[in-house]
C-alpha cells in the first residue's frame, strides 16, 4: 500500500512538473501565440572533409566543416529564425557551448546578451578565438584542466568562433536583442513561443545561405506555421 | 651581401640543440656569451632600465607638450601633425599612405606590413585590443625582430612619439577606448624548480600544438595556422629568442604568455594556466630553450682531434664543441628569388683528424620533406662550399654558388638522396664530380636536422679541395626547406666565411689571438668589397 502511494505521489510529482514545463507560458495570458519556422533549402548537403593529424582519440581521424546541413524533407538545420524589430529583456539564461570532439557544440548557439558557458569536454587543448566588432574579439586559451570558461556577450550581433589549434572548428553565437528567436535542428523547425498577436516579420540567417525574410500573422493561443526556402 | 659579414666577435657557445644535450656534463669550452646562467642574469634588466628612460622622457615630453588633460593615460605624447610628415618620409613605403598596409613595397614582405587602419597591434602589455601609447612607442623604437620592421632608435624620441600621435588617428574609433594595463602575477625568479614547473605547464597547456615538443615551430597544427585576416602564420620558434616579435625578455614572454598575440592563433593564457604565477614559470622555461642573442660567429674553426670522429650527429662527441652559428639570408640575387627564407641558421661544428675532415651542421626545419610534386614540396638540402683549389689573396669565386670563369666544389646534402661532391657554375649549374669521396649520416628530430657530413683530408685529384691546417679556407652554405617549397635558386645562404683547421697540439683554440682576427676582419672586408661589386 505504502509503495502504490510512494509511486503514485511520484507520478503525480513528475506529471505535474510535466505539465510546468509545458504550460504555454504566462505570456500566453496576454494573447501570444507560438511560431512554428519550417526552413527548407533544396540544395545539396556542403560539407568540407579534413585529415585529422593530431588528437585522434578526441577528434576521429576525419574532421567535417559542415557548411549547409540538410535532414529529412529538405528541412536546413543551424539556421536562426528571430522575429524582427522585437523588444524584450534578455531571458537570464545561460547559454552552453560545447567543445566535443573537437567541434562546437551546437554548431549554432543563440542566446540573449549575458553570459556564456564555454565548456571542454574533449581534455585537450582548444583556444576560443572569436570574430566580432560590437563585442570585444577573444583569444583565450582553454587547456585540458580547464573544464568551463565564461565569458560574457552583450551587444547583439552573430560571432564567429574559431580554434586555432583545429583549424576545421568552426561555430557561431547569435547574440540576439529580444527573447524572440529560435534555431533549426535537424528537421529545420524552430519554434518561437510566446509571440505577441499580430503582423511580424520573420528573419532567417543561415551561416552559409545568408538571411531571408518571410511575413507571419501570429494568432493568440495559436500555433502560425510558416515555411521559408532558403534560395542558393 | 655584405650585411652577411658581422661586426660582432667571434665565438659565443649558443645552443641550439635539446635541452638534454645542451645539459651534458661537459664544460662549454667557450662560455663566452652562452649559457642560461648569462641569460637568466641579465634578462629583465635591460627593459625596466629602458622604461624608466623612456617614462623620464615621457614626462618631459608631456611637460613640454600642450596637453594638459590630467589623468587621461591616453594623452597625446607627440603631435600627430608632426608624426605624419615623419610617417610619409620612412613608414609609408611598406605601411601606405593611408596606413592601410598597402605601401608600394609591402608585396615583397612577408610577413605583411601592419595595416594600422584596423587598429590591431600584436604586441601590448593592456587587456582588450587597444595598446598603450608606450607600446607602440616601443616597437617603433625596436622593431619586430624577425620581420622587415627595422628598429627605429635611430629617429629623434620627439618624432617616434609624433608617430605614435599619427598612427592611432588611423583607427581612432578603434582605439576610443582607454588601454586597461595588463597586469602580471608577481615575478618568479629563474631557477630549476621553476624551469621544471614551466616545462610541467607547458606540456600541460600544449603549448607543442603549434610551438613543437622542443619549441622549435614544428607542431602538428603549424600548417593550418592563419592570422586574423586569413593569411597563413608561423608560430615562434622558441629556441630562437631573438626573433620574437615582442623582445626576448622574461618579461616580454611573461606579457605574451598572458594576453597573447593580437591577431594572430596565439591565445590569452593568463586565466588559462593552473596558478597564476605559471605565467612566470612558463617565461622562465621558455627562455631556457635557447639563448637571447645567437651570438653568430665571424671566424669559423674546425677541431683537431687525435681520435676518431663520430658518424653519428647525436654522439656525445659533438656537444664537447660550441656550435658556431651562421646567419642564413634569403637568396634574392636570381629569379626566383626567396624574400621568405625559412631557414635562418645553421650551426656548424668542425673537427678533423690526419685522415678525414667532418662538418657537424645542425638548422631547424618544421618538416622532414622529400620530393612530392602533388604536395609541391622538394627535398630538404644544405650545401657546404668552397673554393676548388685554396688560393692566398682575397679573390675567391663568386659566392653564390660560383659563375661561368670560376666553379666552385660542393658538399651537397639531399634528404633520402645522401650526399654528392660537385662542382658548380652557378646555383643551376651543378656537376657531380665522379667518385665520390663524402659521406653523411643525417637525423631529424622534433623540427632539427643534424648532420655529419666527412671527407678525406687530402684530395686525389686536381677536382677537389685539399683541405690544409692552419690555412683560412674560404667556406659558404646553403639551405632549402623543400616543405616550404624551396629548391634552386629559391634558398637561404650566406656569403663567405673562414673556415680555419686548428693545429694540432694547439692550447690556442680557446683564442683567437687578437692580431689574426684584425687581419682576417681587413681581409673579409675586402674581400666583401669584392663580392659586392661582383653581386
Ligand atoms: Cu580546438
Amino acid at each position: 500500500m505504502r509503495r502504490a502511494l510512494g509511486g503514485f505521489l511520484a507520478l503525480a510529482l513528475v506529471a505535474g512538473a510535466a505539465a510546468y514545463v509545458h504550460r504555454p507560458a504566462p505570456a500566453g495570458a496576454q494573447g501570444g501565440g507560438t511560431i512554428e519556422a519550417t526552413v527548407t533549402y533544396n540544395g545539396a548537403a556542403q560539407v568540407e572533409t579534413l585529415k585529422v593529424n593530431k588528437d585522434t582519440e578526441q577528434c576521429g581521424t576525419e574532421a567535417k566543416i559542415e557548411k549547409v546541413v540538410v535532414g529529412a524533407n529538405k528541412g536546413l538545420a543551424n539556421a536562426v529564425v528571430s522575429v524582427a524589430g522585437m523588444k524584450g529583456a534578455p531571458t537570464g539564461k545561460k547559454a552552453t557551448v560545447d567543445q566535443h570532439g573537437c567541434k562546437f557544440v551546437p554548431h549554432v548557439t543563440a542566446m540573449t546578451p549575458g553570459e556564456v558557458e564555454l565548456k571542454n569536454s574533449d581534455g585537450i587543448l582548444h583556444n576560443i578565438h572569436t570574430y566580432s566588432t560590437a563585442n570585444p574579439s577573444i583569444n583565450k586559451a582553454q587547456p585540458k584542466f580547464k573544464k568551463v570558461m565564461s565569458e560574457k556577450f552583450e551587444k547583439p550581433e552573430i560571432i564567429k568562433l574559431t580554434c586555432d589549434v583545429h583549424s576545421w572548428m568552426l561555430g557561431w553565437i547569435a547574440v540576439m536583442p529580444h527573447p524572440f528567436f529560435g534555431v533549426t535542428e535537424g528537421s529545420g523547425v524552430a519554434k518561437i513561443e510566446n509571440v505577441p498577436a499580430g503582423k511580424h516579420t520573420l528573419e532567417v540567417w543561415h551561416e552559409t545561405l545568408g538571411k531571408q525574410t518571410k511575413e507571419v500573422e501570429v494568432k493568440p493561443g495559436q500555433v502560425a506555421k510558416v515555411s521559408i526556402e532558403m534560395k542558393k | 651581401m655584405r650585411a652577411l659579414v658581422s661586426r660582432r666577435g667571434a665565438g659565443g657557445g649558443v645552443r641550439p640543440y635539446s635541452t638534454t644535450l645542451a645539459a651534458a656534463p661537459v664544460p662549454d669550452p667557450r662560455p663566452l656569451g652562452s649559457g642560461n646562467a648569462d641569460d637568466t642574469g641579465l634578462a629583465g634588466s635591460p627593459r625596466p632600465r629602458r622604461a624608466a628612460r623612456l617614462v623620464v622622457v615621457g614626462a618631459v615630453v608631456v611637460a613640454v607638450s600642450v596637453v594638459a588633460s590630467v589623468g587621461q593615460v591616453w594623452a597625446q605624447k607627440g603631435d600627430a601633425q608632426a608624426g605624419k610628415s615623419v610617417y610619409e618620409k620612412k613608414c609609408a613605403l611598406c605601411h601606405g599612405d593611408k596606413g592601410d598596409g598597402k605601401g608600394p613595397a609591402a608585396d615583397l614582405l612577408e610577413p605583411r606590413p601592419r595595416d594600422f587602419t584596423t587598429g590591431v597591434y600584436k604586441i601590448r602589455t593592456t587587456v582588450g585590443k587597444v595598446p598603450t601609447d608606450q607600446d607602440l612607442f616601443d616597437v617603433i623604437t625596436r622593431g619586430m625582430p624577425g620581420t622587415f620592421m627595422p628598429a627605429w632608435d635611430v629617429l629623434a624620441e620627439k618624432d617616434r612619439w609624433s608617430l605614435v600621435a599619427y598612427l592611432k588617428t588611423f583607427a581612432a574609433e578603434k582605439l576610443k577606448e582607454a588601454p586597461k594595463k595588463q597586469e602580471l602575477p608577481k615575478e618568479v625568479a629563474p631557477s630549476a624548480e621553476s624551469i621544471k614547473r614551466g616545462k610541467e605547464m607547458f606540456e600541460a597547456i600544449e603549448c607543442h600544438k603549434c610551438h613543437g615538443a622542443d619549441g622549435r615551430a614544428d607542431g602538428p597544427s603549424r600548417p593550418e595556422l592563419k592570422d586574423d585576416w586569413g593569411h597563413p602564420i608561423r608560430p615562434a620558434n622558441l629556441t630562437k629568442r631573438w626573433t620574437f616579435r615582442g623582445g626576448a625578455s622574461r618579461g616580454d614572454i611573461a606579457m605574451r604568455l598572458a594576453n597573447g598575440v593580437l591577431g594572430t592563433p596565439m591565445p590569452s593564457f593568463i586565466d588559462s594556466v593552473e596558478k597564476p604565477e605559471d605565467i612566470w614559470h612558463l617565461a622562465n622555461f621558455i627562455a631556457s630553450l635557447g639563448p637571447e642573442s645567437p651570438n653568430y660567429a665571424t671566424l669559423l674553426s674546425a677541431r683537431a682531434v687525435g681520435a676518431e670522429i663520430p658518424d653519428d650527429p647525436n654522439a656525445e662527441f659533438w656537444t664537447r664543441i660550441a656550435p658556431q652559428n651562421v646567419p642564413l639570408v634569403g637568396q634574392v640575387i636570381i629569379d626566383p628569388r626567396n624574400f621568405n627564407p625559412a631557414i635562418d641558421l645553421v650551426a656548424l661544428r668542425a673537427a678533423w683528424n690526419e685522415r678525414e675532415i667532418a662538418f657537424h651542421l645542425a638548422w631547424d626545419d618544421p618538416t622532414q620533406s622529400v620530393a612530392d610534386p602533388a604536395k609541391k614540396t622538394y627535398a630538404d638540402a644544405v650545401s657546404v662550399q668552397f673554393p676548388r683549389a685554396l688560393v692566398t689573396g682575397p679573390e675567391r669565386p663568386y659566392f653564390l654558388m660560383g659563375d661561368a670563369s670560376d666553379a666552385v666544389y660542393l658538399l651537397r646534402w639531399e634528404n633520402g638522396k645522401g650526399v654528392v661532391e660537385a662542382d658548380a657554375n652557378g646555383p643551376t649549374k651543378l656537376a657531380p664530380i665522379a667518385g665520390g669521396m663524402a659521406t653523411a649520416n643525417a637525423v631529424y628530430a622534433n623540427g632539427q636536422y643534424r648532420l655529419v657530413l666527412k671527407r678525406p683530408l687530402a684530395s686525389k685529384d686536381a677536382a677537389r679541395l685539399a683541405f690544409r691546417p692552419g690555412v683560412f679556407t674560404p667556406v659558404a652554405f646553403q639551405a632549402w626547406d623543400g616543405g616550404a617549397g624551396e629548391a634552386g635558386t629559391r634558398m637561404s645562404l650566406t656569403s663567405w666565411y673562414y673556415l680555419r683547421l686548428e693545429e694540432p697540439q694547439s692550447n690556442r683554440r680557446f683564442v683567437v689571438p687578437p692580431v689574426v682576427a684584425v687581419l682576417t676582419l681587413v681581409a673579409m672586408l675586402l674581400v666583401g668589397r669584392v663580392a659586392n661589386r661582383r653581386g
